[in-house]
């Protein structure tokens, strides 16, 4: 029976260099989060090679104003929406996890790359919102 | 208007290459290991499913998470939802200057909880470790030509649980074989500690040194490893076992020897008191009067009014069959039955 050493996340590890985003709550030293949607996410086929990713959507969170709000506030993680395509909305919220999640890789050798307490869910279906031409 | 999006939303992009996570939820314990100073080291232990898995007895394939000291059995919960691990990207879509953003790196539907092992140790060592008796001064095992570390690789709990009852056996490792020893063995090596100390004149009870006693009791043909397990076995508690100093304890050894004679009884039930005659004889003189059987409670029953043996199926010392009582012990009682019909 095969016994495989588990790494843990080493402190000597450079932390991401690049600028996180997300409300200070989510940034790991990896900055690895997580994001929890139900159902599936569909694009269109990337049109060329060079591109790496593709933007489906956009982030807020409405209720978050680390310049006003005390950093104990939480009301705001009651609210996020992800705007999806042209004329969709999802809306869900922040989390604390119950139980931390590990984040789990097996490159050359097997580690937890990170432990992540919070996530993003959106457990509501997406609904039909009129007036994006406006935001776009 | 300017909007919130434009102003403060974080473009959310999935990558077109996965990367490939697994997420493992962490119990309190888990996380306090994870964030201790100098964390210990993690291990997962996986058993394949046996190779005569066409028997019903057959056990699953499974992965277990070891501590130093503890086990987690890992299940794999499904999840409808889509869950992603991102990570902060420079999102560059048109030409326009690159702005932060998210991007979904894995895509994970299984998450892997851990839960507290059910696996008994002791019982899965009891099941691999051939049993090594002395019949007539003969040594009666089979070799299994496993080392205690290959046999610890293959259970799937941790190396200190292993090790722990491992020591609650007085399991030891002879000419790249381990064994178990049978109450027999573990009767007649007891025997030859106690005429060491006698011979070399070494108090059991105070200091000694370990390979003095050893030495002596080699020479009635035991394995020193034998003798340096059972020695362990029954010293003090806080004693440093690894050191070359050991010292008795007490009770324990007062109990070790009450209790193994019992079980290697063959033939007729003891009379009650030559039981606790023979038991006082064992014992090094300073503590003959302790053979009382408020000492070994719990081991024995009497089968008559005037005779005492081990009991049928005693609750072993051992302290974690909580998980013998489950399932595999319906089976562990036919190998029972059936070692018994052998003998």
């Amino acid at each position: 029976m095969p016994s495989i050493p588990l790494h843990l996340p080493s402190p000597s590890t450079a932390p991401c260099s690049l600028e996180n985003p997300l409300p200070h709550l989510f940034h790991t030293p990896s900055g690895l989060a997580l994001l929890e949607l139900q159902g599936t996410i569909h694009f269109p086929a990337p049109t060329s090679t060079s591109q790496l990713s593709t933007q489906v959507g956009k982030l807020v969170f409405p209720l978050y104003n680390p310049d006003i709000n005390d950093p104990s506030d939480t009301k705001w993680m009651k609210r996020v929406y992800l705007y999806v395509g042209k004329g969709q909305r999802m809306t869900g919220e922040c989390k604390k996890l119950g139980k931390p999640i590990g984040v789990m890789r097996k490159r050359k050798k097997l580690e937890i790359v990170e432990v992540v307490r919070y996530k993003i869910v959106f457990s509501a279906r997406p609904e039909p919102i009129s007036g994006v031409a406006e935001l776009e | 208007m300017a909007t919130q999006q434009d102003e403060g939303g974080v473009p959310f992009a999935v990558a077109h290459e996965q990367q490939l996570f697994r997420l493992l939820e962490l119990p309190p314990d888990i996380v306090e290991l994870i964030e201790a100073p100098s964390p210990p080291l993690l291990s997962l232990k996986s058993h394949a499913p046996s190779a005569a898995a066409a028997t019903p007895d057959a056990k699953p394939a499974y992965a277990v998470l070891c501590t130093p000291t503890k086990s987690f059995q890992l299940r794999q919960v499904q999840t409808s939802n889509s869950l992603f691990v991102t990570q902060p990207t420079l999102d560059a879509h048109g030409n326009e200057i690159p702005v932060a953003a998210i991007c979904a790196i894995a895509l994970c539907t299984v998450t892997l909880e851990l839960h507290p092992s059910t696996a008994s140790a002791a019982t899965l060592l009891r099941e691999v470790l051939p049993v090594y008796d002395v019949v007539a001064g003969d040594v009666d095992a089979t070799s299994n030509g496993k080392t205690k570390a290959s046999i610890f690789h293959d259970i799937p709990v941790s190396d200190g649980e292993c090790q722990a009852r491992w020591n609650e056996l007085m399991a030891f490792e002879v000419d790249g074989g381990s064994y178990q020893p049978s109450p027999n063995a573990l009767s007649q090596v007891w025997r030859s500690i106690n005429a060491a100390s006698l011979a070399e004149a070494i108090k059991l009870s105070t200091q000694f040194m370990t390979a003095d006693i050893t030495r002596a009791a080699t020479e009635e043909g035991h394995p020193p490893s034998l003798i340096e397990a059972v020695l362990a076995h029954l010293s003090m508690d806080d004693a440093d076992s690894s050191g070359p100093w050991s010292c008795l304890d007490r009770a324990k050894t007062v109990a070790f020897t009450g209790r193994i004679l019992l079980e290697a009884k063959r033939g007729p039930d003891f009379l009650i008191a030559d039981f606790t005659d023979t038991w006082e004889d064992r014992l090094p003189e300073a503590w003959r009067k302790d053979a009382q059987l408020s000492a070994i409670e719990g081991v024995y029953e009497f089968p008559s009014d005037t005779t005492i043996r081990t009991k049928t199926k005693t609750a072993t010392s051992t302290g974690d069959n909580v998980a013998a009582s489950m399932k595999p012990s319906a089976r562990k009682w036919h190998e029972k039955f059936g070692k018994t019909r052998k003998k």
